[in-house]
């Protein structure tokens, strides 16, 4: 197996594209990649390592972040904007692994993964959150919705990579449940984000559909920047029943429903009431 | 197949042939005889093999050793001329901070880094920056008492 740390775009596009599919398998911080060959899974020819490519942009806009793929999630941490502009982002990016897997796991590895229990991937979608995809004719950006089609599924075509997040400031929380607090996996994960009129609620759960999802029809009964509680009660109950709860070997579905009730109950009330993600 | 590689460790410029898909963690214990980082699940799971990447606490299992790069790496045998890494082996000492001593080179490397970049930080922080360090025989008391020692007083 060869390592290869191209320094520009094109050289890594170039290298994807070469020889038959398969050959080359892309690196970023590499806490997923490493542990997969390490069993096996997969035999590329040669690892297609991002660490050289200057793709580590924190760049903060009028109202939205942008985050370059291959920046490690304590970068994130150590912004000193991010609490007050997305809080629900800082919350997520904390509970991921420890703080030395945080200092190398990117965002652009965690949505390509996109695995059913990411911690990143329920806020990024209550956020609606787009991602810029850069391909030989250039780059397009779809929303993160779109851009996962399942477990380990997403829209990428062979020659395409993540190149950038970008994210909107909004109000919003992150709320988890799991057996220990670092290194363990979440049986469930929920966002909430509103837009700051608080015309709009989001809200996303994880770690109980082969997938994270929006729940829709819950987030519609929300309206206004503190909505009163019988709301937030029936939505975190919608919420609920909406996620497409299963049982697995973490929790059983019984268990699972309950603790969306209240985290989702918690997330609401969680999300600062001031208009805040503006550029004050 | 082996290619020359040239790291910074502890000060000290290093040249070895190191294969490509080679972890960190191996290049130091076995290619630079530094057995003082451990190898605990090599997942990412223990923290038993932190290391000091360019100052920030990383996962030797899951580090290349040829995506370092010219980044200083600070392995727990560099940490007694470092005056930070010195002051967290002592206390630990002090506190008899360990037992069979595995997972102490991954706390007090983890340690180091947080506190170089936080001089002065509190002790719920420094002890969220240690969870992804497990124990298994301390049952972490003796631990919390070194970091308690480490971090400035509450205000
Ligand atoms: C001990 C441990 C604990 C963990 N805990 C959590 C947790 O609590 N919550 C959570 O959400 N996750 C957790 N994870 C998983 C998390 O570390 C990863 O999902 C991480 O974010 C992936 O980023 P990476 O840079 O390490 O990706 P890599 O492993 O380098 O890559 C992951 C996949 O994405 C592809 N890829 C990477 N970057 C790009 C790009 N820019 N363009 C195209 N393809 C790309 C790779 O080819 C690979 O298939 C944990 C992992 C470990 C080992
Ligand atoms: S050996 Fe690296 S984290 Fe356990
Ligand atoms: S002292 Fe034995 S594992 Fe911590």
């Amino acid at each position: 197996m060869a390592l290869l740390a191209p320094t520009r775009a094109e050289e890594a596009i170039a290298e994807l594209l070469d020889g038959p599919e398969g050959r080359v398998a892309v690196l970023a911080g590499g806490t997923d990649l490493l542990l997969d060959l390490e069993e096996g899974k997969g035999a590329p020819e040669v690892l297609l390592s991002l660490h050289r490519l200057p793709w580590r942009e924190l760049r903060w806009g009028r109202e939205h972040l942008e985050v370059g793929a291959t920046l490690p999630l304590a970068e994130l941490e150590r912004d000193p904007e991010l609490a007050r502009r997305i809080p629900g982002l800082l919350e997520a990016v904390g509970a991921v692994g420890g703080f030395a897997l945080r200092n190398q796991a990117t965002l652009g590895g965690n949505l390509v993964r996109a695995s059913p229990v990411s911690d990143l991937i329920p806020i990024l979608l209550a956020l609606e959150c787009e991602v810029g995809i850069l391909g030989s004719t250039g780059e397009r950006t779809i929303p993160l919705e779109k851009f996962l089609l399942g477990p380990r599924r997403t829209v990428l075509a062979r020659g395409e990579l993540v190149r950038r997040v970008v994210i909107p400031t909004l109000p919003s929380a992150f709320r988890w449940q799991r057996v220990r607090p670092a290194n363990d996996v979440s049986q469930i994960s929920v966002a909430v984000a509103r837009t700051p009129d608080g015309e709009h609620w989001r809200i996303a759960t994880a770690g109980v559909a082969p997938l994270a999802r929006r729940a829709r029809t819950a987030e519609a009964l929300l309206r206004g920047r503190s909505p009163p509680e019988e709301l937030m009660v029936s939505a975190a109950a919608g919420a609920a029943e909406e996620a497409g709860v299963r049982a697995d070997k973490r929790a059983t579905d019984t268990y699972r429903r309950q603790l969306l009730r209240t985290l989702v109950l918690r997330a609401i009330r969680a999300v600062p009431v001031g208009p805040t993600g503006d550029a004050g | 197949m082996t290619s020359p590689l040239r790291l910074l460790v502890n000060g000290v410029p290093v040249e070895t042939p190191v294969p490509p898909s080679e972890r960190l963690l191996d290049t130091l214990r076995w290619r630079l005889g530094l057995r003082g980082t451990k190898e605990g699940c090599r997942t990412g799971a223990c923290g038993a093999c932190t290391v000091l990447i360019g100052g920030h606490p990383r996962l030797s299992c899951l580090t290349l050793s040829h995506q370092v790069g010219e980044e200083p790496i600070l392995t727990v045998e560099g940490l007694e001329s470092d005056p930070v890494g010195r002051a967290v082996m002592d206390v630990f000492v002090a506190e008899a901070a360990l037992q069979c001593g595995y997972c102490t080179p991954g706390f007090v490397v983890a340690l180091t880094g947080l506190l170089k970049e936080h001089p002065g930080a509190s002790e719920s922080s420094l002890l969220e920056g240690l969870q992804g360090n497990l124990c298994r025989c301390t049952g972490y008391s003796s631990i919390r008492r070194a970091v308690t020692r480490l971090a400035e007083p509450a205000p």
